[in-house]
């Protein structure tokens, strides 16, 4: 029976979390695909080498011109006038050019004198340069270059293929973009505000108060509150985020509400950073808070009625009774809910992205999000998938350190109270 | 104080538990109520405390009317049918709960708590919680923390059930010495007759709700008012014969048992009959000889109990100083003592 279970484990729970962590380790993007690349001298990669190379960088984004045995079949192809063959055959074969000027030269002082058309045309046919021509293999590529007159060492060789590859490789790049990336460090603020304060003062506070609440309502009309609070965890999410849209909108009922008085209308979502918040987190929060009173109140329920009997006959007010009876015994429940809704927090992105998309600007862009948009979905179509795996990886580590601390500060181990029996 | 209970009722939704109870308890006196389960004890109880509103009547706490008092303001303790420790304190805090909430200084409580603890012996679970402790160690605490804020008033909802018989004895005296000293109106609930007539100055036997018979615990067994207290009390329990009343006297069909009664005089003859007769008025004294076929024999170390059936098919039960001449199976003729017989009409009341 284990065997099942373990596969189900692997495949489900372990695999995404084992290929996010893989992933992160390198710098595949939509430009290197996420299969093996070839190697192309593309601007970009003599950019990269122009640190260490500066001549071969400059002298690879030139031109160069090759009197060769295959421009010759190609010249010859053309049927112009035969001699021109001949000649560069006999007297130039061989010959290297550095630019078209110096090529141009030789090939216009040949015999048969060709016309300036007749110049270009037999000079692109000699055109050797490797600027953006796609190598299957790195030899191809280094033979090419030996042949255009550069001679490197293994080491400038090295140097040059790893400019010049074009698929992804192994690297720990993405840890060192997250580390010091001011946009990186904005983001992570961000995430750290919404979590705590939708937590503490929705999922967790709002929640308590609305469980503690109903527990002292005449039971029918603490179920009618309840059903009530659960509307938000039941409607689906595009609806509901709708609903607070149109609440929200430049038409919108607070709009509406304010022009009364003669503000004119804007959109109270989006128009500033503090108002997106503002919405972001009583959008999350309501949610948030409808999960945190179900288990509360289940939790109360299930503290027995004679504790509150007790305490009222001896003489606990319904303060005392909250605070010494109700709360030291929803100790685990609230530890639960805490760590339970700080990773749907930190995980969940969907309100957000279908609310303020992460606006205005990236006021609202918190990190699930922001790797959402970097790995599968942002406007420039460069999707960076290493980077935003390596994201999501900090944030299971984040959970996961998180949720010790937690278990830490809630005395996990004195949760689990000691046998009656001792020796 | 006085505890009065006038025409007090309570119902839930529909079903009504309690009906136009009256019901006086002297200030200094400790009372049982007992009856049978589900008779609506502890209903009464949590009335007295507050914890449920009377659905009509009044309750005074002497001169003082309560009914509409919250239990914060009533000032008394209660022991729980299930203790109702809370289970995330430690027995101290336990006990010292009721002194926390107003807000003693804990070096007061700490004192308090120490002193009640030796009271009720258990000075070395101070640092324990509920889960750690035996049954009777949890009434012990919940005793502690019922008596510690000095109430006007006790209330003991069936407090030794869990106590092994030795314990149980000893916290029988405790309890009671304890009331006693400090002069506490108390109230015990219980099923257990005994109990409530070694500790109690009064018993009320309930039924279903209702207040049979208040009493001293020996004009109740004594003076039984109905057949249904008569068989309450006393252990061994009473024995009933089913008869009828002919010429002045209780008679026994099939056997010829004809028993001269004094309460019997003017009931129409033919009238059906109970006749209770304790165990100890069965046997070598008395003047009406009974005959019949023992069918059990018991020792309870000093004494003998035996179940005799006589010929109409009724049992009797005998309860005699220890002796070996008599074995199940035997026939015996023993003596009853009809003076000491109750006559119960067929509903149950006595004539
Ligand atoms: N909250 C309630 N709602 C409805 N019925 C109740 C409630 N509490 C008690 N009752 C009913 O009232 C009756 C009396 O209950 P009560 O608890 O007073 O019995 P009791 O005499 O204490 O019995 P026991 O000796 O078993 O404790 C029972 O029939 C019980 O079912
Ligand atoms: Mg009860």
């Amino acid at each position: 029976m284990i065997a099942p279970a373990a596969v189900m484990i692997f495949l489900f729970f372990l695999m995404p979390v084992v290929l996010t962590a893989i992933f992160a380790m390198t710098n595949m993007t939509t430009a290197t695909g996420i299969s093996g690349g070839a190697w192309q001298v593309t601007q970009g990669a003599i950019n990269r080498l122009k640190a260490d190379m500066p001549d071969l960088a400059g002298g690879i984004a030139e031109p160069r011109f090759v009197i060769d045995e295959e421009g010759l079949a190609a010249l010859e192809a053309l049927k112009l006038k035969a001699g021109f063959s001949t000649e560069l055959r006999a007297s130039h074969m061989g010959e290297v050019f550095p630019s078209r000027r110096e090529a141009e030269r030789m090939i216009k002082a040949l015999k048969d004198r060709p016309s300036t058309r007749e110049v270009k045309q037999i000079s692109d046919l000699f055109n050797r340069s490797v600027l953006n021509t796609r190598f299957e293999t790195r030899d191809g590529l280094m033979a090419s270059l030996k042949k255009l007159g550069f001679t490197l060492t293994p080491a400038e060789q090295e140097t040059v293929a790893t400019a010049t590859y074009t698929g992804w490789v192994w690297t720990t790049e993405n840890f060192r973009i997250i580390g010091n990336s001011p946009d990186m460090a904005q983001i992570f603020l961000n995430t750290a505000f919404y979590v705590s304060v939708t937590l503490l003062l929705f999922n967790v506070s709002y929640a308590l108060f609305l469980a503690i609440t109903t527990h002292y309502m005449p039971a029918s009309t603490a179920s009618i509150f309840r059903a009530i609070w659960l509307l938000p965890r039941i409607t689906p999410v595009v609806i509901y985020v709708l609903m607070w849209k149109w609440l929200t909108w430049d038409s919108g009922f607070i709009s509406m509400f304010m022009g009364q008085f003669g503000y004119p209308a804007k959109n109270y979502l989006l128009d500033s950073a503090y108002n997106a918040w503002f919405f972001v987190i009583l959008i999350n929060g309501f949610i948030g808070a409808s999960m945190g009173m179900l288990v509360f109140s289940s939790a109360i329920k299930a503290i027995p009625q004679t504790q509150f009997h007790a305490s009222e006959v001896d003489g606990a007010s319904r303060w005392q009774q909250v605070r010494h009876v109700i709360l030291p015994q929803l100790r685990w429940p609230i530890l639960f809910v805490t760590c339970y809704q700080t990773l749907s927090l930190l995980a969940s992105f969907n309100e957000i992205l279908l609310s303020t998309r992460g606006g205005p600007g990236r006021a609202t862009e918190v990190w699930s999000l922001a790797a959402y948009h970097t790995a599968l979905n942002n406007y420039t179509g460069n999707l960076e998938y290493g980077l935003g795996a390596a994201m999501a990886l900090v944030l299971v580590v984040v959970g996961i350190v998180l949720s010790l601390i937690y278990l830490r500060i809630f005395r996990y181990d004195t949760l689990i109270s000691k046998p009656l029996i001792e020796d | 104080m006085r505890i009065l209970l006038d025409k007090f009722s309570k119902s839930f939704g529909s079903t009504k538990v309690i009906e136009d109870m009256d019901l006086e308890v002297g200030s200094g006196e400790m009372l049982a109520l007992l009856g049978p389960s589900g008779c609506g004890k502890s209903t009464t109880l949590f009335a007295v405390c507050g914890i449920h509103r009377p659905t009509s009547g009044r309750i005074m706490f002497g001169d003082r009317d309560v009914t509409h008092l919250p239990s914060q303001e009533r000032n008394v303790g209660v022991v729980f049918q299930s203790y109702a420790l809370y289970p995330h304190m430690t027995v101290e805090e336990n006990i010292g709960f009721p002194l926390m909430v107003k807000r003693v200084a804990s070096a007061d409580i700490r004192k308090q708590v120490a002193d009640i603890a030796a009271l009720v012996h258990i000075e070395d679970l101070l640092g324990r919680r509920p889960a750690q402790l035996s049954g009777g160690q949890q009434q012990r605490v919940a005793l502690a923390r019922a008596l510690i804020r000095r109430p006007d008033v006790l209330l003991l909802d069936e407090p030794l059930a869990n106590l092994d018989a030795k314990l149980r004895l000893e916290m029988r005296s405790e309890i009671r010495r304890l009331q006693k000293e400090t002069g506490i109106t108390a109230i015990l609930v219980t099923h257990d007759q005994v109990e409530a007539m070694s500790m109690c100055d009064r018993i009320a036997i309930m039924k279903s709700g209702e207040i049979i018979q208040i009493a001293t615990p020996s004009q109740m067994y004594n003076d039984p008012r109905t057949s249904f207290v008569a068989s309450f009390l006393g252990n061994p329990p009473i024995s009933f014969l089913k008869g009828q009343a002919h010429q002045g006297a209780f008679v026994l069909g099939g056997s010829g048992l004809r028993l001269p009664l004094a309460t019997l005089a003017g009931i129409p003859d033919g009238t059906a009959l109970s006749l209770g007769v304790r165990p100890e008025h069965f046997g070598t004294a008395g003047g009406v000889p009974v005959e019949g076929k023992v069918v059990f024999a018991e020792t309870q170390g000093r004494e003998n109990l035996y179940d005799v059936v006589l010929p109409d098919g009724s049992v009797l039960r005998s309860i005699q100083p220890v002796r070996d001449d008599v074995k199940p199976g035997d026939s015996v003729r023993w003596n009853l003592d009809s003076a000491s017989t109750f006559v119960f009409a067929e509903d149950g009341q006595r004539l």
